[in-house]
């Protein structure tokens, strides 16, 4: 078997793994932490296209999870729009704000644009908590809105079991993937890596890096307010303290420093790292020991970065490739 | 009008000892060019840290000073020698320390969360104290008697740590470093050494704060949490690294919130100082004052 | 044919005059030498080319056109590429990566990108480096990734800023070499340079410049020869005396 024949078989068991998982896992707590573990690594692999190849720290991605779920959820509760266009409108609202909050943001400096972002994201969940009506459209303050759980099918988004949301996500999970490495093969992906690392030096040979910053954050901002839409429709009640909250933000940052900013894998790694310790200490611990989890991901942050400042996938995939060298050479040498 | 003059006083008051809790952020981004984001972290253990001094041994609450500032001093030192040098050292050659800025924020969970499992949730409050709830009259307004005092230690902490850094050996190392590390180096400064009692004055200010809070507001784990942001916004609005910009920042922030719910609900001031804050930060990133280092 | 073309080029940082009404011009196919003691406003006058400043006064040309103020992406588009004095490699990447930044200038598709930047680094002896990790390079292969990847962008004109700064000597005589091969092959250069023998070796014409002032002008025999010359490099005294 060739190396590129052993890498894409890995590759298809992973994912028969991850659409096989259902059959496996019945508990539906169980379910519940796989789909917000896949919700997270999808986040996680959005915010990516900023905060890892463009070599940029926005933590304001709650912002667009916020405008995502709100906008879908507004127009199915109030005109009966199917979840799965407002996803789409809620996608393209995204990327106006995105954009306007990119323009002037991503002329600033490394902290400077880490404060502005935050600024922005708390400024706009302030503002949704102070609104109950935004002209016709009712978003209920800090109470937020309830999604009630009557017509549940495909053509709602919405659904009685955990099972369709967890291949819904999964879904959507591969596909942002896949669209990852095509970005970061292609010239838009060179040139975001480039004016990330080299701004000057990116500029001197032909790249427009604040254009190109700009078009990852309106992919990044459309791809997370669709997250926004899955996210309102598997919990069914939104407010602005749990989908505009800046402890998303902050947890997109961890998830990506720790499995490894700017790669592929990295994102996906650190979801499946840190969102278990999350929600297996709420469970387990949340009563007797609060914020065990917390703790748990501070520390590992702190130990990952002082050890392997480039993520965890830096030493898996070397231990991957060895994997690949060691099975893939074998039946070569014999033939 | 009087209630407009009342509110501003006690608006500058409070905003006073808000621009001394970001005082330590504005010297530790100075010199690191690195935005703490524990640094309400650091408040908070400064705040229980005074809370305990002053229960503990019965001392007046203004004279656990002589205990935090030097516990917040060490505490901050080797905050910074053992969990964020190696960082700076694995992330050198990167023009901007971003790893850094995230690590701070792994800090603040697990120092938060920390405290939440030690202390527990509740909400303690300083019992018989000298100052609580003591009022001053003046002019016919009431004033608070431990802001009063607050705003007299912010305004007395931000001058001497302006001295110090204008008149020192080590203020001028500090601040030789924080303008080019490595022609300091050369100059046989060592430039972590200098980031380690940089990030330690920070956090004795932090500290500092913590001590002129503790009279008059309630101490509980994610009390920084209120004071982060806020922070942030009060640093960028003066200047960051600006020592009297903080302080005038965070009397803005604080005339802002204590005179404007007279005309607006309460909840939209807080989003009229994100407003400033991002206006500040387009038009100006330098700080409403114009230093970019004063010191 | 003149390929650039710099008419009475005034560039001031607040109250510091760095060029003062240069003019000069670059000739198609040939190898222009900018030389200057330190200070003499030699990258501000690279720097104001590429786009990197706008100009105080005074007009620049290239292939025809005004680009007072055209944008350094966009210069480079037009056929302008540059190396920097400090190279700035993107370190975590490949060389390989590196190049095919350059030549995705003029192409959507990762293919022909990838083969020109093969082509490029096989002209300057790179080719079995080109997996390696920028940031692991020797200062002699960054100073020669630095000019692939500018040659990637197939400009018509390429300045040179120190291209030998801190290369020992036998590593300045390949690059020598190689520039040479590259006005051989018709490519339009403009060099500053510290090392003499290399620019006078490498030079058709050379422009020396002091306090931002054209001071001579000629071809290197005459340049050297020059008596303002020789004083702007050893002092007033040195000249009177």
């Amino acid at each position: 078997m060739t190396r590129e024949k052993l890498q894409s078989l890995s590759l298809v068991l992973i994912g028969v793994i991850a659409f096989g998982l259902p059959l496996l896992v019945r508990s539906p707590t169980y379910l519940h932490i796989l789909v917000l573990l896949f919700l997270y690594a999808y986040l996680t692999t959005s915010w990516n296209l900023v905060g890892g190849f463009a070599g940029v720290l926005p933590l304001g991605h709650s912002t667009f999870v916020g405008i995502g779920a709100y906008t879908s959820t507004v127009l199915a509760l109030q005109y009966g729009v199917s979840p799965w266009i407002g996803m789409i409108i809620g996608g393209g609202l995204a990327v106006i704000v995105g954009v306007l909050i990119g323009l002037p943001t991503f002329k600033m400096r490394g902290a400077y644009f880490a404060l502005a972002t935050i600024a922005f994201a708390e400024g706009i969940r302030v503002m949704v908590e102070n609104i109950e009506y935004l002209g016709p459209f009712k978003l209920n303050g800090p109470r937020g809105l309830q999604i009630p759980p009557l017509n549940t099918g495909l053509a709602n988004f919405m659904f009685a079991e955990k099972e369709p949301y967890y291949y819904i996500i999964l879904v959507m999970l591969i596909a942002v993937l896949a669209l990852t490495y095509f970005i970061s093969r292609s010239k838009l992906g060179y040139y975001l890596s480039a004016g990330g690392e080299e701004p000057e030096a990116a500029m001197a040979l032909g790249v427009n890096v604040a254009r190109c910053k700009l078009i990852a954050m309106a992919m990044s901002s459309f791809l997370t307010a669709l997250a926004g839409t899955f996210w309102a429709q598997f919990t069914l009640f939104i407010h602005p303290k749990s989908v505009m909250s800046l402890d998303i933000s902050f947890e997109i940052a961890f998830i990506a420093l720790i499995g490894g900013r700017g790669s592929i894998a990295g994102p996906v790694l650190g979801a499946i790292i840190l969102r278990p310790v999350s929600d297996l200490c709420r469970i387990y611990f949340g009563d007797k020991l609060p914020g065990l989890h917390l703790i748990i991901f501070g520390v590992l942050l702190i130990v990952v970065m002082i050890f392997q400042p480039r993520g965890l996938q830096e030493p898996l995939t070397k231990l991957y490739n060895r994997f690949l060298d060691r099975f893939a050479a074998q039946p070569d040498r014999i033939r | 009008m009087l209630y407009v003059l009342e509110d501003t006083i006690n608006g500058i008051l409070i905003g006073s000892i808000y621009g001394l809790t970001a005082l330590g952020l504005t010297v530790i981004f100075g010199v690191l060019k690195v935005i703490n984001f524990a640094h309400g972290s650091l408040l908070m253990v400064g705040m229980y840290t005074a809370y305990w001094a002053v229960v503990l041994t019965g001392i007046h609450p203004y004279l656990a000073l002589i205990i935090v500032a030097p516990v917040m001093y060490f505490f901050g030192y080797y905050l910074q020698n053992i969990i964020i040098k190696p960082i700076f050292k694995a992330e050198k050659d990167v023009r901007e320390p971003i790893t850094v800025i995230i690590v701070t924020t792994g800090v603040w969970y697990v120092l938060d969360n920390l405290s939440l499992l030690i202390f527990g949730p509740q909400y303690r409050t300083l019992q018989d104290n000298p100052l609580r709830g003591k009022m001053l009259e003046f002019a016919g307004m009431m004033l608070s008697i431990p802001k009063f005092w607050g705003f007299v230690i912010a305004i007395v902490t931000a001058a001497a740590v302006y001295w110090f850094f204008q008149k020192t050996r080590m203020g001028r190392a500090i601040r030789a470093t924080s303008l080019d590390r490595e022609s300091a180096s050369l100059m046989g400064i060592n430039q972590y050494r200098i980031y380690n009692v940089a990030f330690g004055i920070g956090t004795a200010i932090a500290g500092i704060a913590g001590v002129t809070l503790v009279p008059f507001y309630n101490v509980f784990p994610s009390v920084g949490v209120l004071f982060d942001i806020k922070g942030f916004i009060i640093v960028v609005l003066g200047g960051l690294g600006s020592i009297g910009g903080a302080i005038l920042g965070g009397i803005i922030v604080g005339v802002i919130e204590s005179v404007g719910p007279q005309f607006m609900a309460a909840t939209w001031t807080e989003a009229i100082v994100y407003g400033l804050f991002l206006m500040v930060l387009f038009v100006k990133p330098s700080g409403l004052f114009g230093v970019k280092y004063d010191w | 044919m003149t390929i650039l073309d710099l008419k009475r080029l005034v560039k001031d940082f607040g109250g510091l005059r760095a060029v003062d009404g240069l003019n000069l011009s670059v000739q198609e196919g040939k190898i222009l030498g900018l030389i200057g003691p330190n200070g003499a406003g030699k990258s501000t006058v690279f720097n104001c080319i590429a786009g990197v400043y706008p100009p105080t006064e005074g007009e620049i040309y290239f292939d025809g056109t005004k680009i007072n103020n055209v944008k350094p992406w966009n210069l480079c588009k037009q056929g302008l590429a540059r190396t920097f004095q400090i190279v700035k490699p993107f370190s975590s990447k490949t060389v390989l990566y590196n190049v095919m930044v350059g030549s995705y200038v003029t192409t959507d598709k990762r293919s022909v990108a990838e083969d020109r930047a093969l082509a490029v680094l096989e002209t300057l002896s790179l080719l079995d480096k080109k997996d390696i990790k920028a940031g692991n390079l020797t200062i002699a292969d960054r100073k020669r990734l630095e000019i692939a990847r500018a040659l990637a962008t197939e400009p018509k004109l390429l300045l040179l800023d120190e291209v030998m700064a801190g290369l020992r000597p036998t590593e300045v005589d390949e690059m020598v070499k190689i520039i040479m091969g590259l006005r051989d092959s018709g490519m339009t250069i403009f060099i500053i340079e510290h090392i003499m023998r290399a620019i006078m070796a490498l030079s058709d014409w050379i422009v020396v410049i002091h306090f931002g002032r054209k001071i001579s002008e000629g071809t290197p025999k005459d340049v050297a020869s020059d008596e303002k010359v020789i004083k702007a490099y050893l002092g007033e005294e040195y000249g009177v005396s």
